[in-house]
This record gives structure tokens, sequence and C-alpha cells, in this order.
């Protein structure tokens, strides 16, 4: 039975708590922090001459869905009427908009030490102590629009570019690929100043506080983030369905990036699935 | 006027850095290794309160500790760092990069997971001892 992700403005006020609900289920058992940690494990940056299968690669997109579904399952395990929404912060995009009320997020951090105190995943509510972290600090943080240097969220109109891009992918296949798809939707860019910071990259800095490092997993909003960044994957997709994944095949010996990005039929870790496997999601669920 | 306010602001925030830790700034590290030569990756200053000691690892790569805390840099393709605290600002140098990571910490110490340095023993891309990467 397909399901629907919905986007979170229009969720009513009983989704909005079954969601929240769900998720403090999930921190309760210990399961959520384990999602925290998988993605702190597989980070690798694109200048280490490790194998990369999470950020600066192609599987960026692939790797990310599936985590999306991971989470999502364990979501429904608890509660069958719950799926991840999408935060489209081309159109909610001030910390006025509702998904930070105090019903669902909660808030900004405060000014002092960043720390949220409002909703659900407050510290001082109860229910969210932070246990994998790159810090020691134990509670939710936030920064939105970092206001000692200001940076917005991306606009609809930047959005429009990265969908004119009509191949999944391009070599060196890392963070400095300078045209395809996958980069241009992470958003990594040379460059000064704030427009070194794109579209998902971008979301992540303006959110702040622990949306900006490994542990970016510990703010529930990083789900509703990535599931907005594969609605977008979806809807080009769509648009350009003869546009498979990149690479192909495995760069060949001899090749900068031999060993260090996954090709379409190779698996990734932690699940073993292959990009491939993960490009076609109509049978599982939907965007509204 | 919020703008010309906001910049002013900025700039006395600048200014008062400046002041701050200027003297520290000036003194960045050039001790001379016990042979003569002198550590490319070295550095020991004081910013925003924090002490940040650099220097080469066991292979050459340039480490760094903040507090006594090992922060990983984590290389990238464009030659700069990012850290784990810090994961979308590519800085063109460990000092740099240590730095920015020190501009987010806050009051914060740095964790275990910070500095820990995965060993890439899994050909599907993970780092089965739980390291971060």
């Amino acid at each position: 039975m397909v399901y629907t992700r919905k986007n979170q403005r229009d969720l009513t006020g009983a989704e909005r708590r079954k969601f929240v609900a769900a998720v403090l289920e999930l921190k309760r058992t210990g399961a959520y922090d384990r999602f925290v940690r998988t993605h702190i494990d597989h980070y690798t940056a694109d200048g280490e001459g490790r194998r990369r299968i999470a950020h600066m690669t192609p599987s960026f997109l692939p790797w990310h869905r599936k985590f999306l579904l991971e989470f999502e399952t364990a979501l429904r395990r608890i509660d069958p009427t719950v799926s991840v929404p999408y935060w489209d912060w081309t159109r909610d995009n001030s910390p006025a908009s509702s998904i930070w009320r105090e019903d669902f997020m909660g808030g900004n951090g405060r000014r002092a030490d960043l720390q949220v105190m409002t909703g659900p995943f407050a510290h001082s509510a109860g229910r969210w102590t932070i246990t994998q972290s790159m810090t020691d600090t134990r509670y939710l943080t936030r920064d939105f629009g970092r206001p000692r240097d200001p940076i917005a969220l991306p606009t609809a109109a930047q959005l429009d570019e990265v969908m004119r891009e009509r191949v999944y992918d391009a070599a060196p296949w890392n963070s400095t690929s300078a045209t395809g798809f996958r980069n241009a939707l992470e958003g990594w860019a040379s460059g000064r100043g704030n427009d070194r910071f794109r579209i998902h990259n971008r979301v992540h800095r303006w959110v702040g506080g622990l949306m900006l490092g490994g542990g970016s997993v510990n703010d529930p909003v990083f789900w509703l983030h990535h599931a907005f960044v594969d609605l977008v994957w979806s809807r080009w997709q769509q648009r350009n369905p003869g546009a498979a994944y990149l690479p192909a095949e495995p760069p060949p010996l001899g090749d900068a990036q031999y060993r260090k990005v996954v090709a379409r039929h190779e698996p990734m870790a932690p699940w073993g699935v292959t990009p491939v496997s993960m490009f076609d999601h109509s049978r599982i669920y939907r965007y509204a | 006027m919020i703008v010309p306010r906001r910049v002013a602001l900025r700039s006395l925030f600048a200014l008062a850095v400046t002041a701050f830790t200027g003297g520290a700034l000036g003194r960045v590290a050039s001790r001379p290794e016990p042979g003569g030569t002198r550590d490319p990756h070295a550095f020991d200053e004081v910013y925003r309160g924090r002490r940040l000691l650099g220097f080469s690892g066991p292979g050459g790569e340039p480490t760094v500790l903040v507090d006594g805390w090992p922060l990983h840099l984590m290389r990238c393709a464009d030659g700069g760092y990012v850290t784990p605290i810090d994961h979308y600002e590519s800085c063109p140098t460990p000092l740099a990069a240590t730095r920015a990571a020190v501009d987010e910490l806050g009051t914060a110490r740095l964790s275990p997971l910070a500095g820990a340095h995965g060993v890439p023993t899994d050909p599907t891309g993970g780092s089965p001892r739980g390291v971060h990467a």
C-alpha cells in the first residue's frame, strides 16, 4: 500500500501530534540515537582518500533516500498512520513559519547558549537528551539564519536552477563537480562568503546549532529537510526519465575516484542496497 | 536603518574580538623541532578563550587539539578542511577550520566523537568500528 508524504504546513493538528509522538517514542527506545550514529559513522570528506557513501558523492541522494525509509519504517512500526512530512524551505522560509511552532519542531535556540527552549524536543521538556554528538552538550541547539553573519534559506529561483540540470552527476564525482544534478542539489560550491553554501548545505547552515555538524540527525527537522531534498530529486526524475544514476560503472584503476565512490550496481553500507534499487520509490510512497 | 546598524554592530564585534585575541593571534607558534626543522602544521594560540594547538600527526597530517580535545580535520577535494562541528564550510587551512569550529562551539567542549579517526575496513563505505570518518 503506497503511502503519502505531506507538506508539513498541510498537516492537521492530529497529524502533527502523531508524528511528534512517534519520534519521541523512537527516542525513548534508543532507536533514534542509532540513526544519529549511522549518519555520523558514514560521513567521509572527499579529500581523505577513503570511500564516500553519504556526502560529497553520487550516492548522496540514494543513501539518504534509504536512510529516510529506514527511519520512516521504524516510525510506522510505532504508528502505521505516520509518514515523514517535508519542509519546503523555499516557501516556509522564516523563523516565524508554522514548522517552528510549539506543537511541532519547536523554535530557535536562545541567544546565550543556542538552547532550544520550546516544543517537544526542548531538553527542558524532559524527553530529548542528546547522546550521540560532537560536543558534551545534552540539549538541542539552533541558530536560525546565523545572526552574526546572516544567511537566508534557498529561494525557489535557486531551486529552479538546480532543476535545469540534465545529467545526474559528473566527474570528478565529489564536492567539486561543476555540473550535474547531485552536486547542484547537495550544494557544494566555490566562491566567497555565503555563496559557498547552496541548497541542501545552505539549509543545514541556516538552521545552525546541531544541524551544522556531524550530529545533525539529533535535530528532528533533519528528516523534514531531507524529505524535501528527496522530493526535489523525485520531481527531477519525473522530468528526466532517461537520466540514470551515474557513474554506471566503478571508476577504473588509475582514476582518482577508484574505489572512492559507489557505482550504479554497487552496495551501499550499512544496508547493502544499490543506488539503482533506490531509484524508483513509487511503489512505497508518494509526495503530495 | 537596520542594515547599517547591523553592519556597525558586526564591525564593533570584530574590533572587540581583535582586541581580545589579537595578542594571541600574533603569536602563531613557530616552535622549532628538536632537529631544527619547523613543523609546518604547528600553531598555538588562544582564540575566543580556547587553546588551539596544531601539529603534524604520525602520518604528517595536520592534527589539532581544542582545549586538549582532538578535533578531526576532514580534508576536502578543494584542498580545504571541514570539521565534525561544521560540516559545510570548507576552510583553506587547518587553523581556519579550527577557528570556524570554535565559533560554533559556544561554551561546549568537544566529545570523543569529534576527534575519532575511522579506519576504512568496510569496503562498502561504512566505519564498522563506529568511529567518525
